[in-house]
């Protein structure tokens, strides 16, 4: 079945299946009652979506590389308009990556929408006293559709659509409670801070329709990665496309701008630093929702997005996204320390973990960063539906430190969060490939990060090369000079001397050496050695020994990038530690909470569900899937992705290291928690007062909400109320005077006209026109009849004069025409 | 008589039947006859379909010029010139026409409860001259003669400024006439322009004439055997004439000492620019709006506002298309200026109607921005962009329109929680302003991101397109902003007790708003379906004529 369409069909109505549940239950909910509209949603709304991705799942696996590749290649594409000339089409992305993601948001989904019918059960469902249960799972059917839409859209336009209406969603659904004040200020907190991620998103998308002449991924990677070619060939020619544009910003290129544009989007929508403000807040929401679409799905799609356009990314773009996500990673872990709420510090903790997926793919660890979307997936709705189970049972009591001791109300809940910890932790047995998910997930970006800040030997030729570049004078062709120092660097040794076409390079000396042979490379226009680069990966195993050379095309990584991550890695376990010890262990520290804590199966099913997803499916499943659409989805022109067999070769060229390193990381936090938390909050306490202003700080999330409250919020609202003065003092003022003037003016030819009895026609015009209507009776007559009356008069004289001047000019230019028209 | 006689005056006949059935049928009368004119004219999609004799047309206007259902007399016969009733429909004005008899019937239809207004006098009246307007709206976007076309123009205001002036607000007569004043301003602009462009045509045609000692000059679009001796009102003819244009466009030629394209286009650009409208002559909008009754604002938001927009696209770009090359930035900056600032406003803003009033301005100040950058995505961004204002922004006036009928006040700060009070009409309200927001998957985010990319597209032509395109583009945070702070504060919140008992939105409010709503929805989804496949041929066609006679220019 290599070029039927049975997979996009299979997909596309696995989409269509939430949206058909989102409108039946909008317009008849009312009459599916409780909790017959949240069976429905189920059912219909992900059921469906979740058996055709299993189907497509269990198909997709049994076809061979070269099926794949062949659907992948002729998957239909829908012609949905125009866009200028260029048209836009919309179609299924079919290849390993989505059918993975769908499968991971159709499962996800469809346990924490079972999950919220149990949630719902109780007076959750109510806003101000009125059910709103069927509004619930029909916004969650709308967010079905999006997510999925989004995880297989094969345009960037269509991508953009779906990624705005989760936005949308997530608005609805953190608003739910929209009689709480708090929460819809968080709603629209969260859309507009993804608006601002998202006009970053439109300038890029403006980049890509302009510069590669397309929305279609596949295309524009194509295009980009032609144009790069055209480029190294001749740094001026006219197909170098977006790599020939002198334009630069800090420093950045047109391309790389056009990277973090995209990137952008990704920034608001997978909250990072700086944009992370949102998410947080998010939590206000039910908590199927912050389970759902702020930790599992939604926030991850930015990662998704950085995934799907990474072809698209130059070195000091993926630089830029490897610091972003290094910052957030390590910031928010340490807010994460000081959080009381069990959600908050929860969504803290999946701001931290987005960090580590940015993180990851800015270090070109493309399939770890998504196998750590998935895992992530896993343990963290896993660890949320977890609170909330704890939440619903303890009568909307959010309060760790009111908490202590549940495991005795709460058994499965109890233990399936910790299962959640230990996989946030990353705990396993080091050195036994003996652990839960995020052991590994978390392990393999550790590596691929080591290898690039330590692996790395070049650092001299690029030096060289840089000065180059100064030289030629064109700062945008740093990534050409990069590319150009890696190869020199490859022949000076590091590799074996064949390049891919076989061809022998002379290995360069020294410096001079190097900027000998770069010459001919670029005038020759030879292919250059990145696209070796390139077939390498995607043949890595033709090509043992180079294990180093892959990592040559993008600059090394800081240090302190890698470093911080290490010591996020120590923390992450000790948050998560206190926050399952001060809820489920100790003693009960609040009698009311404690006596009404109790769990219901509806709720604790699908946590199980999720824990054997947590321990299993991630290295079983998702890996596997993941590494084998990588060599076709970063196969990128201007930067290299690790693939599969390099992860497992960082991972053992950083064995030893890791397992000193980190291995024992989550031990070390889980031990620090039990010791200070073990005898109830006493300890904590003394710390924290210890602690003074860096307790502040953090406790305060680094101020950055009052900061954004007072620039943003408050600047935009006194810049828009100046504009309102002008718009009624400066700028209306300017036309009152006028008819203030032209009033005066229009009294004194009154008064003249009626003498001379003009009025009288007038007078008679409006009569009539009176009569006509019946009660057009102007109280203010005079006024208005003025104001007629010199409109006309000024038209008429404007008329005149404009025809007796005009009239001039035309006839005298018109005898000149006469001789000059042919 | 041809289809476009009868839809244009079908409006007036019912007008005449309203002058003798009683009083309490007229209200009848005359939404049955927007029904009728709102049915009839979708019988023009037959053209579309394959239904008409241009079956074989793949869109409309497959050349400029190439219109459809032409009907021509001669009207007024001078000595020396000749006014002609011209009337034809090509892609440009086509949906636009369609527009309007859609929202003449449900602005209509949203007067029903004529009897419960403030001012409830005069229900005669009142329907007849609303009927008027519709004639006047209708015969701008149909009629090919410029002469015609103003007259239309014309007859379009009068009807407005009484409908204001006499139902309007407690401050009505001050909007009224400055509503006037305004646009008389722009139409005496224009009225300069007709009678310049008749002497301008003229003098070349004559000299022509005299050189080649011939009868008349072959006429530029309607083939050779059509000879024309002078001047001429004819849109297309002044268009498409090649002596014609070429004089136009010529550097020696002359108009009070200034190049006569660019005046010509500047003139007409004010005059079209208030009613867009633009910033700065754009305070005439909120008070007219402010003050008029809800079906009045749907009618000023929905159909008046898209004559300025129209009017670029039929008389400036094509008449004078060396015009729009020189004035692209300002243009440009005057778009985006409108679409900030317009924002900015909105967000100031605490009465309700007025909100969208401004709101308005910034999303026409898209429109303006795509046609001045003059390219395919931004031509076809901004005709989209009107078409969709059209539609969501009668759909925001008519729900603050219900909630005034219900609360007798606009204050935004005093509503809270009515999407409790009122599910149904809080359902419809979020797509309305969703809508107005330019979320993806409704209407006005077609619009926006076509007219983004456009302008960013005329990055090889204009330096300043890529950073107009960003500001623009910052814009869509700032609507989102008031946007959705006005639905917090209307809409979301706990439920009041003045509020409490108030009705849901009735059958007939659901039955005005369902078809906005869908439409909506349509275009977000079928942007090519709804809108593009109707207006991008003549679109493209126009843009070529412009591309080619820019570059003829020395």
């Amino acid at each position: 079945m290599t070029t039927s369409h049975t997979y996009e069909i299979l997909l596309a109505l696995g989409i269509l299946a939430p949206m058909i549940s989102f409108w039946v239950l909008v317009l008849f909910g009312r009459y599916l009652r409780k909790p017959g509209a949240g069976w429905f949603a189920v059912l219909l709304g992900m059921g469906v979506p979740l058996v055709l991705a299993t189907v497509v799942l269990i198909g997709w696996s049994g076809e061979d590389a070269a099926a794949r590749a062949a659907l992948t290649e002729n998957a239909y594409r829908f012609h949905w308009a125009n866009l200028g000339a260029v048209p836009v089409t919309i179609g299924v992305k079919l290849d390993s990556l989505t059918v993975a993601m769908f499968f991971m948001v159709a499962i996800v989904s469809f346990l924490i929408f079972f999950f919220s019918i149990g949630y719902m059960s109780g007076h959750s469902d109510e806003v101000d006293g009125k059910s709103l249960y069927s509004r619930f799972f029909a916004y969650l059917s709308l967010f079905g559709f999006s997510m999925l839409g989004l995880v297989v859209s094969s345009s960037l336009l269509f991508l953009f659509i779906c990624w705005e209406l989760v936005g949308l969603c997530s608005y609805l659904l953190i608003g739910f409670y929209f009689d709480r004040a708090y929460a819809s200020a968080a709603g629209i907190k969260a859309f507009i801070t993804n608006r601002v991620g998202d006009f970053g998103f439109i300038v890029g998308l403006m980049l890509v329709f302009f510069q590669l002449g397309t929305l279609d991924l596949d295309q524009a990677a194509a295009t980009f990665a032609g144009q790069h070619a055209a480029f190294l060939a001749d740094p001026t020619s006219a197909a170098a496309g977006i790599f020939a544009d002198p334009f630069t910003l800090f420093g950045w290129s047109l391309a790389t701008i056009m990277g973090i544009g995209l990137f952008c989007g990704a920034m608001g929508k997978s909250a990072q630093f700086p944009l992370h403000v949102w998410l947080p807040d998010a939590m206000a929401g039910p908590t199927p929702v912050s389970a759902l679409i702020h930790a599992a799905t939604m926030v991850a799609a930015g990662v998704y997005l950085v995934a799907r356009v990474f072809r698209l990314m130059t070195p000091e773009a993926l630089m830029f996204i490897a610091v972003i996500g290094c910052l957030t990673l390590t910031l928010m872990a340490l807010v994460a320390i000081v959080q009381v709420d069990i959600k908050k510090c929860l969504a803290y903790s999946t701001l931290s973990q987005l960090g580590y997926m940015i993180f990851g793919m800015g270090c070109g660890a493309w399939i770890a960063a998504l196998f750590h979307l998935t895992t992530h997936a896993f343990f963290k709705a896993m660890l949320f539906l977890c609170s909330g189970q704890v939440i619903e049972g303890c009568h909307h009591e959010q309060d760790m430190r009111k908490m202590g001791g549940l495991y005795k109300k709460m058994p499965v809940t109890c233990w399936t969060f910790f299962i959640g910890v230990l996989a946030i932790s990353g705990a396993g047995i080091a050195g036994t490939g003996i652990g839960l998910g995020g052991f590994f997930s978390k392990d393999e970006i550790l590596a691929v990060a080591y290898t690039r800040a330590y692996g790395w030997e070049y650092e001299k030729h690029q030096e060289s090369a840089g000065h180059d570049s100064h030289a030629l004078g064109a700062p945008r062709s740093k990534t050409e000079v990069r590319l150009v120092a890696f190869q020199d660097s490859d022949q000076a040794g590091h590799r074996p001397d064949q390049t891919h076409d076989g061809q022998r390079v002379e290995p360069a000396g020294n410096e001079d050496q190097v900027q000998r042979d770069r010459q001919p490379i670029l005038e020759d226009g030879k292919e250059p050695l990145h696209a070796g680069a390139i077939r390498l990966l995607q043949h890595p195993e033709e090509h043992g020994a180079g294990t180093a050379a892959i990592f040559r095309g993008i600059p090394p990584l800081p240090k302190w990038l890698f470093w911080l991550a290490v010591f996020t890695a120590y923390v992450t376990p000790f948050y998560m530690m206190r926050a399952w010890w001060m809820t489920f262990m100790g003693k009960p520290r609040d009698e009311h909470v404690y006596k009404h804590a109790h769990e219901i199966w509806l709720m604790y099913v699908p946590l199980i569900a999720l824990s054997v997803g947590t321990v299993f499916s991630g290295y079983l499943l998702f890996r596997p899937l993941i590494s084998d659409g990588a060599a076709a989805a970063t196969a990128a022109a201007t930067v290299l992705a690790t693939d599969g067999h390099m992860h497992t070769e960082a991972i053992n060229a950083a064995h030893g290291w890791l397992f000193w390193g980190v291995g024992f990381a989550f031990l070390v936090g889980f031990a620090i928690a039990f010791a200070i938390y073990r005898k109830g909050l006493e300890t904590a306490d003394k710390i924290r007062r210890g602690a003074g202003i860096l307790y502040v700080i953090l406790e305060r999330k680094y101020f950055f909400d009052e900061v954004y409250n007072f620039v943003w919020v408050k600047g935009c609202i006194l810049v828009a109320k100046i504009s309102r003065l002008i718009d009624t003092y400066v700028v209306d003022l300017l036309f009152d005077l006028a008819a203030f003037t032209i009033r005066r003016l229009a009294d004194f030819s009154g008064w003249v006209l009626d003498n001379h009895g003009v009025d009288g026609v007038f007078n008679g015009v409006a009569k009539t026109s009176q009569d006509f209507a019946g009660v057009v009776r102007s109280p203010q007559t005079g006024r208005i009849r003025n104001y007629l009356l010199f409109a006309a008069a000024v038209a008429t004289v404007v008329l005149i004069c404009v025809l007796l001047a005009g009239w001039e000019s035309v006839s005298s230019v018109a005898r000149a025409a006469e001789t000059t028209i042919p | 008589m041809g289809i476009l006689t009868l839809l244009v005056f079908l409006p007036v006949l019912g007008a005449v039947v309203c002058l003798f059935v009683p009083k309490q049928q007229v209200r009848t009368v005359a939404v049955a006859f927007a029904l009728a004119t709102f049915v009839l004219s979708l019988s023009l999609f037959g053209t579309f379909f394959g239904g008409g004799e241009d079956s074989t047309e793949a869109i409309f206007g497959t050349q400029y010029g190439k219109l459809h259902h032409v009907e021509r007399a001669t009207w007024i016969e001078g000595k020396n010139f000749t006014v002609e009733y011209f009337l034809g429909i090509d892609g440009l004005g086509f949906p636009l026409f369609i527009l309007t008899t859609l929202i003449a019937f449900l602005a209509c239809l949203a007067s029903w409860n004529f009897d419960r207004w403030k001012i409830n006098k005069g229900v005669r009246a009142y329907f007849i001259l609303f009927l008027l307007l519709e004639t006047g709206m209708l015969g701008v976007f149909v009629s090919m003669d410029f002469f015609l076309f103003y007259v239309f123009w014309e007859v379009m205001l009068l009807p407005m400024y009484f409908l204001i002036g006499v139902w309007g607000g407690s401050r009505r007569e001050y909007a009224a006439i400055k509503f006037f004043l305004f646009t008389l301003a722009g139409s005496v602009l224009m009225l300069v322009v007709l009678v310049a462009m008749y002497f301008y045509s003229d003098a070349p045609i004559t000299a022509e004439m005299s050189r080649l000692g011939t009868e008349g000059i072959a006429s530029g679009y309607r083939g050779e055997d059509v000879l024309i001796s002078h001047g001429t009102f004819d849109l297309i003819e002044l268009a498409t004439n090649p002596v014609i244009q070429s004089y136009f466009a010529a550097k020696s030629t002359l108009f009070l000492g200034l190049k006569f394209a660019p005046v010509m286009f500047m003139l007409l650009f004010i005059g079209f620019a208030i009613k867009l409208p633009c910033v700065p002559v754009h305070t005439w909008l909120p008070d007219a709006h402010v003050e008029a009754p809800t079906p009045i604002s749907m009618i000023l938001a929905g159909v008046l506002l898209k004559m300025g927009g129209y009017g670029f696209l039929r008389l400036c770009y094509p008449i004078f298309p060396t015009g729009g090359e020189r004035w692209a930035f300002f243009l440009a900056v005057v778009g985006v200026v409108s679409i900030i600032y317009g924002a900015l406003c909105a967000m100031a803003q605490t009465d309700f109607k007025k909100l969208v009033a401004y709101s308005s301005v910034s999303h026409m100040g898209y429109v303006l921005l795509g046609i001045a950058v003059m390219t395919q995505a931004g031509f076809q961004g901004a005709m989209f962009q009107m078409i969709a204002h059209g539609i969501s922004s009668p759909m925001c006036f008519y729900l603050v329109g219900v909630i005034y009928d219900r609360a007798h006040h606009r204050e935004i700060d005093r509503f809270g929680g009515l999407w409790l009070t009122m599910p149904r009409y809080g359902t419809l309200a979020t797509i309305g302003f969703f809508a107005s927001l330019g979320l993806p998957g409704l209407c006005g985010f077609i619009g926006e991101i076509w007219v983004l990319l456009g302008t960013f597209g005329a990055r090889d032509k204009y330096v300043w397109a890529v950073p107009m395109a960003i500001i623009a583009a910052g814009g869509v945070i700032l609507t989102a902003g008031y946007i959705l702070w006005l639905i917090r504060r209307v809409y979301l919140g706990q439920e009041r007790e003045e509020y409490a008992g108030f009705s849901d939105a009735s059958a007939r409010e659901t039955f005005v708003l369902i078809p906005m709503a869908v439409l909506a929805i349509a275009m977000g989804i079928f942007p090519m379906q709804t809108v593009f496949n109707y207006t991008n041929g003549t679109l493209d066609l126009m843009l070529a004529h412009v591309a080619n006679a820019t570059a003829m220019m020395p």
